[in-house]
């Protein structure tokens, strides 16, 4: 017993309201059902017990969590009815983000994330929903301490901002296809929820056949794709606006440690995360077609605590292309890595690109032509195969002409794709083991694909269709500790 | 030019022989329910049934008799621990194959995995974890004894814990 007890912490009181309304929100079935019970038998009775024990249980678990933060760990007490004590060690703490939902934003409260390098999801995540978003500054320097030395310094902290979102990045969101896939998701609610039965019958939907009558097929069925094409670019962009509309990502030097870099962005949900720049292993620019073509990329970090894919790993929403690369560049400090030029993979590569864009259309072809001996293809259906073709050729040849890859100088790059193409710029010395992975046909072909494995960001990054004989150079020079064994042979 | 050359070490002897079964077990199941469809159904058409029979002959064919042999050509283990870079090295896979290697100074966990059909034939099953979801060595299909011995060895060396290896 050499420190004293340090006190167990409740979360902001204003969670008594947050708590309750979320309990309702998260338990509605169950409430729908209490109510049309008591509809039914015409007694209130059970609605109302069914709406008071939520609310005592919302209520209860702000009196149940808590959570503490002592020298060497941070921990957490919660649960009703089963109660876990979560703790984690304070210098395996990778990054802190916050997140704060428009009814926590009203309130002024910020739910704080804190994640390890360790794989977590769900209910294992370690989450404080959520505190008093004035307490969080002083919060986050706690827990990232070990990091940031920013107590010794005086005066304000020295935040460098490296990008700060643009105007002009909103060209680059009608590309996207959030906006179709919002509709497509409001559609199938409207239908879920059997609301659409109701619409049928309604004057609106009568008025609406009534002019595609008068109208005539061509020009309603162009009217409506151009709606929703109109609808899904507007969304597209408000969404975007909403999402990023204030990011500024900065990075915060200090002289004794490696620093930390800041992200924040959102302007009716507010999030913010902050990273431990030592354990930022590289990062990924993605160039999705469409967003390309008007020379954009978005780019993801490649960290160890932060999952690869998805919202987490988000550095920079699609912006140009060349804020992009400045912004790699001036992250992991080597222009050459981010920009420099690609050893390709051969013609075996390049061979295997066209035969797979080409093999089902040409499968497609030859059947077609058998149908010709026993129904009459109509032309159309031709015109459309020799479309089909000549997509999947340009295909096949930006595919080709995005491979490649670059190693030594203790970094790794390999780059690929077409529809969804990705340059993954990994430093090597994160890099802790290599596979090499032939399929039957790539045993065939002499190639193989190289599988660099790091705790980072996806965890296992792929060298596409490098030539076999050398597959474990390219491997060595990134890891020289590949050649010190029993097996290797220059 | 670097080459690495496969690693020495076959599982063991038994491995094709439990394999074989691991894969005969659902195939018999399916084959079974082959039969009893044949007796109480006897509406559907004979080219059913025969289709249905052939689609079970090659799988049997292909899963119980073909892969087993194959994966025991192609599994092979190596573990170096005399050099400078102690590793652990696979060749793993019998359509797509997979050779992976891993230093043994980020290893952060070494696992033994006996199934029912292991502990019957007295085989064992060690994964070497890494950090990476996407770097976790597996050696199947080993003698016990051998497993262990390799365990032993691997977490001597490891000192695993030292640091978070990453």
């Amino acid at each position: 017993m050499s420190a004293p007890e340090i006190q167990w912490r409740r979360l902001s009181p204003r969670m008594l309201l947050v708590h309750p309304a979320h309990e309702l929100l998260r338990q509605l079935p169950l409430l729908i059902g209490s109510v049309v019970l008591g509809s039914a038998t015409g007694n209130q009775t059970w609605s109302v017990a069914v709406l008071v024990l939520l609310v005592v249980f919302g209520v209860a678990r702000w009196f149940t969590t808590t959570y503490r933060i002592d020298g060497e760990q941070i921990q957490r007490r919660e649960g009703v009815l089963q109660r876990t004590v979560s703790s984690l060690p304070r210098n395996r703490i990778r990054s802190v983000s916050t997140d704060a939902r428009l009814l926590h934003r009203l309130l002024g409260l910020t739910v704080v994330k804190v994640s390890t390098g360790r794989e977590v999801t769900g209910d294992a995540e370690f989450t404080l929903d959520a505190v008093r978003s004035s307490d969080v500054p002083g919060l986050r320097a706690i827990l990232l301490a070990d990091s940031l030395m920013a107590e010794a310094q005086e005066g304000p902290p020295r935040d460098r901002v490296i990008a700060r979102w643009q105007p002009s990045w909103l060209r680059y969101s009608p590309l996207s296809f959030t906006g179709l896939a919002m509709i497509v998701a409001a559609v199938g609610l409207v239908y879920q929820t059997g609301a659409a039965v109701a619409l049928q019958d309604s004057t609106l939907a009568r008025e609406g056949v009534d002019a595609a009558e008068r109208f005539g097929l061509v020009v309603t069925v162009t009217f409506g794709v151009g709606a929703v094409l109109v609808a899904s670019v507007v969304l597209s962009v408000v969404r975007s606006l909403v999402t990023f509309g204030n990011l500024v990502l900065s990075r915060r030097e200090d002289d004794g440690g490696a620093g930390v870099l800041h992200l924040e962005h959102g302007l009716l949900r507010a999030r913010e995360s902050t990273f431990d720049v030592r354990r930022l292993r590289g990062g990924t620019i993605r160039e999705p077609l469409l967003v390309r073509m008007f020379g954009g990329a978005r780019l993801d970090a490649v960290m160890t605590g932060v999952n690869g894919s998805g919202e987490a790993s988000l550095l920079l929403p699609p912006c140009p292309s060349g804020t992009v690369r400045r912004v790699l560049a001036e992250l992991i400090g080597r222009p050459d890595v981010v920009g420099g030029d690609l050893r390709g993979h051969g013609p075996t590569a390049t061979r295997r690109r066209w035969t797979r864009a080409l093999a089902l259309p040409l499968v497609l072809g030859l059947a077609m032509a058998g149908a010709t001996f026993v129904v009459a293809v109509p032309a159309v259906a031709w015109l459309v195969w020799g479309l089909t073709v000549v997509v999947a050729g340009l295909l096949a040849a930006d595919r080709s002409r995005a491979l490649g890859h670059r190693t030594g100088d203790g970094w790794l790059v390999a780059q690929a794709g077409s529809l969804e193409r990705r340059r993954d710029c990994i430093e090597a010395a994160g890099i802790i083991g290599w596979t090499v992975r032939q399929t039957f046909f790539q045993r065939r072909a002499g190639v193989a694909t190289l599988v660099a494995a790091t705790a980072a960001g996806v965890k296992g990054y792929r060298v596409l269709d490098v030539p076999a004989e050398v597959a474990w150079s390219v491997a060595a020079s990134a890891s020289p500790w590949l050649v010190e064994n029993d097996w290797a042979h220059e | 030019m670097v080459t690495l050359v496969d690693p020495a070490n076959p599982p063991s002897r038994k491995a094709p022989l439990v394999w074989a079964l691991a894969a005969a077990i659902p195939w018999t199941v399916l084959a079974v329910a082959q039969v009893v469809w044949l007796v109480l159904d006897g509406r559907s058409p004979g080219w059913a049934h025969a289709a249905a029979a052939a689609l079970t002959v090659v799988g049997v064919l292909t899963f119980v008799v073909i892969a087993p042999l194959w994966r025991y050509r192609v599994h092979r283990w190596d573990v170096s621990l005399g050099s400078a870079t102690p590793a652990v090295f696979t060749r793993t896979g019998w359509l797509v194959q997979e050779r992976r290697i891993a230093p043994i100074s980020r290893v952060q966990t070494v696992d033994v995995h006996r199934g029912p059909l292991d502990r019957i034939f007295g085989l064992a099953n060690v994964t070497v974890t890494t950090a990476s979801s996407a770097g976790a060595v597996r050696i199947v299909a080993l003698d016990s004894e051998v497993a262990d011995r390799i365990v032993a060895q691997l977490t001597d060396v490891a000192a695993i814990g030292d640091r978070d290896a990453t």
